[in-house]
């Protein structure tokens, strides 16, 4: 069983008179005492270099080709349905979702079981295995192409989607560990003990002790997995050969050839690739944030 | 520390974690399905039945014309089911390299010139001289571009790759903006430099032309060199010493590479075909170098009667001189196991018909010359008049030496941020071109070593 002694703080010196006196600290002003445009100016700002690109594709995923409008009237709908149906974004989207899903899954339950041994077991290897978690972060997947591709020829598993999540799911797994591991080290252990003591198991007490406490940790870790295995692009090109079980950045990346390129459809493309990203993030953003700063209060 | 109880639980877990992991691998193995030949295997002649992969590479915007010849292939071969899977350009050449690697080839895939050198070197594709000598296509195939990949496919003169298309650089100019300027059409450079600087007026955001930077600047700027030049080679008499560096051509390069800026809208120092083509297209900007392969692009974009394509500007001797354009092609993988079939397949998509299909919605110069006699390249005036040009004896190719292996390393991510450095001022037009000659100089003494 893991105890801690307690010990109270030492108490403070007595001040004295002839301390020197302390400069007077600069009071922060209140939200209210700032003038708008100090707040809005900056923003807004920041919010047109961040939103004209946004705009632009926009813009030309909704105006007719040819057309030079800067504003996305008349609008057409010709590039979305060229894409959703001609281009087979509609089955990309599917697999893309597939993807996202499984690694979302095995990400956060590896992770989980990964981070609970860091974070509550000591064992010989334990700083070794941190700091291998830490350098395989360091390797790029180009880098693992060809042995992967190897390692999945031999288990029959090229050209199926199961390929690239598990490729997904073991290159999120380090950060992944590491986090869900900082999370759970912040959940007070005596907690778990008090449990153990009311009669749960080691795997109940965490069940319905833990768990709950690590809602925001695993959203930010889950959310993190199926965006990452959303966008990325590498494994899917090489792991996949059908047409019909691409994903979503590998068809966006179809849309340009050698010499041509309909940037309407593209931009349709990647509208369609953004959106679920968006939704994702407008909904969870809130546990996001709680999440990553729970995760770094502890290295 | 673990207490008997602790472990006896933590061996519980770790026992159905390592069973969860046994039956998510399972279920993922259960909807694997590899289907194609392993890298490096000889693979078989097989039945002339059953299914055969193709990789195109060039995915995407040909795929609607790539299912329309299949489908006819399948009609007229009811036993061949084709397995179409478009992959974009720029990723091809790696993933074919992985699979050469790692397995899993297709039976059938799209051969450039440009990646000839590389895939032959590492044995991966069938030659097809003895097939295409007892093919009825054997005397239908354009000669020149028959040799072009012959010469690319690693110095031996084996055929591993049946023509399909020939690009060809084109200089696109706005025909709206010339007429109201009063200009003639630049057919020659003396017109094209002054084209461009009548044409440009920065302060409204117009330009004269606009130059190619970022991926892919290299080739353009060797076409713009020579065709100024006018030197016809890319080796001199010994085969030894490239002529990228000759005094005539780093002159033609300080003229080009001056354009940018004076002419050239700023950003174009980055620029690879895409925001070239797109600010082209939706800018006003009087001239592009671009190939045949973006004339629908244009099309879409300013309607035929706001543009015209026309073949490079002639020289100060009258003679027009260009870069060679990488001829595509259809390959076999040496390890297909349905050879026969996948013979059927190539044949069929070079045959006339689907020949004339094929270019005609890729808006190239078709390999097979009876299709290059049809009626929509009448219509297609870049296309036309590219054909016309590598047909009439009107212009001198320079041939790349695409039967370099480290060819596509030299001329682009070794080459173009130099010719950036050139483009902003900071090395001058010989320094890069004389470094540029060093290296090819040396592959080039490497490559003649290993040929014997």
């Amino acid at each position: 069983m893991i105890t801690k002694e307690a010990t109270a703080p030492a108490p403070a010196p007595a001040r004295t008179d002839h301390a020197p006196p302390r400069p007077a600290k600069k009071r922060r002003p209140a939200w209210d005492e700032v003038p708008r445009w100090q707040i809005y100016l900056p923003l807004g700002i920041y919010l047109v270099f961040t939103l004209i690109p946004f705009y632009w594709i926009l813009l030309f995923a909704v105006r007719p080709a040819g057309s030079t409008s800067l504003v996305p009237w008349p609008m057409t709908t010709d590039h979305f349905e060229k894409v959703w149906t001609d281009r087979g974004f509609g089955t990309y989207f599917t697999n893309s979702v597939y993807v996202g899903l499984a690694t979302l899954v095995m990400t956060t339950l590896v992770a989980l079981a990964g981070g609970y041994a860091l974070a509550r077991f000591d064992f010989k290897v334990k700083r070794g295995f941190m700091l291998a978690l830490l350098c395989s972060q360091f390797v790029p997947g180009a880098l693992l192409l060809v042995p992967l591709f190897e390692i999945f020829a031999g288990l029959q598993m090229i050209n199926s989607l199961g390929s690239v999540s598990i490729a997904e799911t073991v290159f999120q797994l380090p950060l992944s560990i590491i986090l869900i591991s900082n999370f759970i080290k912040n959940v007070p252990y005596s907690l778990e003990e008090a449990a153990w003591v009311d009669g749960c198991g080691r795997f109940r007490a965490f069940r319905i002790v833990v768990l709950p406490l690590l809602r925001p940790g695993l959203i930010a870790v889950g959310s993190f997995a199926f965006v990452h295995s959303w966008n990325h692009f590498l494994f899917a090109l090489m792991f996949l050969n059908n047409q019909h079980k691409q994903t979503i950045p590998v068809g966006l990346n179809s849309l340009m050839s050698a010499d041509s390129v309909d940037l309407g459809a593209l931009a349709a493309g990647g509208i369609v690739a953004a959106v679920p990203v968006v939704i994702v993030f407008a909904f969870i953003q809130k546990w996001l944030i709680t999440g990553f700063s729970a995760g770094a209060v502890k290295g | 520390m673990l207490s008997s109880r602790d472990k006896g639980t933590v061996r519980r877990r770790t026992s159905a974690a390592v069973a969860l992991g046994a039956v998510l691998a399972l279920t993922a193995t259960a909807c694997g399905d590899d289907g194609s030949g392993a890298g490096g295997g000889e693979g078989a002649e097989g039945s002339g039945k059953g299914k055969i992969t193709f990789w195109d590479n060039n995915g995407g915007i040909r795929t609607a014309v790539w299912k329309t010849i299949i489908a006819d292939f399948e009609k007229a071969n009811p036993d061949i089911d084709v397995e179409y899977v478009g992959i974009a350009a720029t990723e091809y050449q790696s993933k074919v390299d992985t699979a050469i690697q790692g397995g899993g080839l297709p039976d059938v895939g799209g051969v450039t010139a440009s990646m000839l050198a590389g895939f032959s070197a590492q044995g991966a594709l069938e030659p097809l001289d003895d097939r295409l000598a007892e093919s009825p296509l054997s005397d239908k195939l354009n000669k020149d571009m028959v040799e072009s990949l012959k010469a690319a496919g690693g110095g031996d003169g084996t055929l591993y790759s049946m023509p399909t298309s020939a690009n060809n650089g084109v200089l696109y100019y706005r025909t709206d903006l010339f007429e109201k300027a009063g200009l003639d059409a630049p057919t020659t450079w003396d017109k094209f430099y002054a084209a461009a600087e009548k044409l440009t007026d920065a302060g409204k955001n117009e330009f004269g032309y606009t130059i190619r930077g970022g991926s892919g600047s290299v080739a353009q700027a060797l076409d713009a060199m020579y065709g100024q030049s006018g030197i016809t080679s890319f080796w001199d008499a010994d085969k030894k010493k490239t002529t990228v560096n000759d005094p005539k051509n780093v002159e033609a390069l300080e003229k080009y590479a001056a354009l940018y800026k004076k002419v050239t809208p700023a950003a174009d120092v980055n620029n690879d075909f895409a925001k070239m083509v797109a600010q082209w297209d939706t800018g006003t900007i009087g001239m592009l170098n671009h190939n045949l392969g973006s004339y629908q692009d244009h099309v879409k974009a300013l309607g035929v009667e706001k543009f015209r394509g026309i073949p490079q500007p002639v020289g100060p001797s009258g003679k027009r001189v260009q870069v060679s354009n990488p001829v595509d092609g259809l390959g076999m993988f040496k390890s297909s196991k349905n050879k026969e079939a996948a013979w059927k397949f190539i044949e069929f998509a070079t045959s006339k018909e689907q020949n004339s299909k094929f270019n005609e919605s890729a808006g190239q110069v078709p390999s097979n010359t009876e299709a290059a006699n049809d009626a929509w390249i009448q219509k297609a005036e870049p296309t036309k008049l590219a054909a016309q040009a590598l047909n009439d004896g009107s212009t001198t190719i320079v041939q790349l030496p695409y039967y370099l292996p480290d060819w596509n390393t030299l001329s682009k991510s070794e080459s173009e941020p130099g010719f950036q450095k050139v483009l902003l001022g900071d090395m001058s037009a010989k320094d890069f071109l004389d470094g540029l000659a060093e290296k090819l100089n040396e592959a080039q003494a490497e490559w003649t070593e290993q040929m014997g």
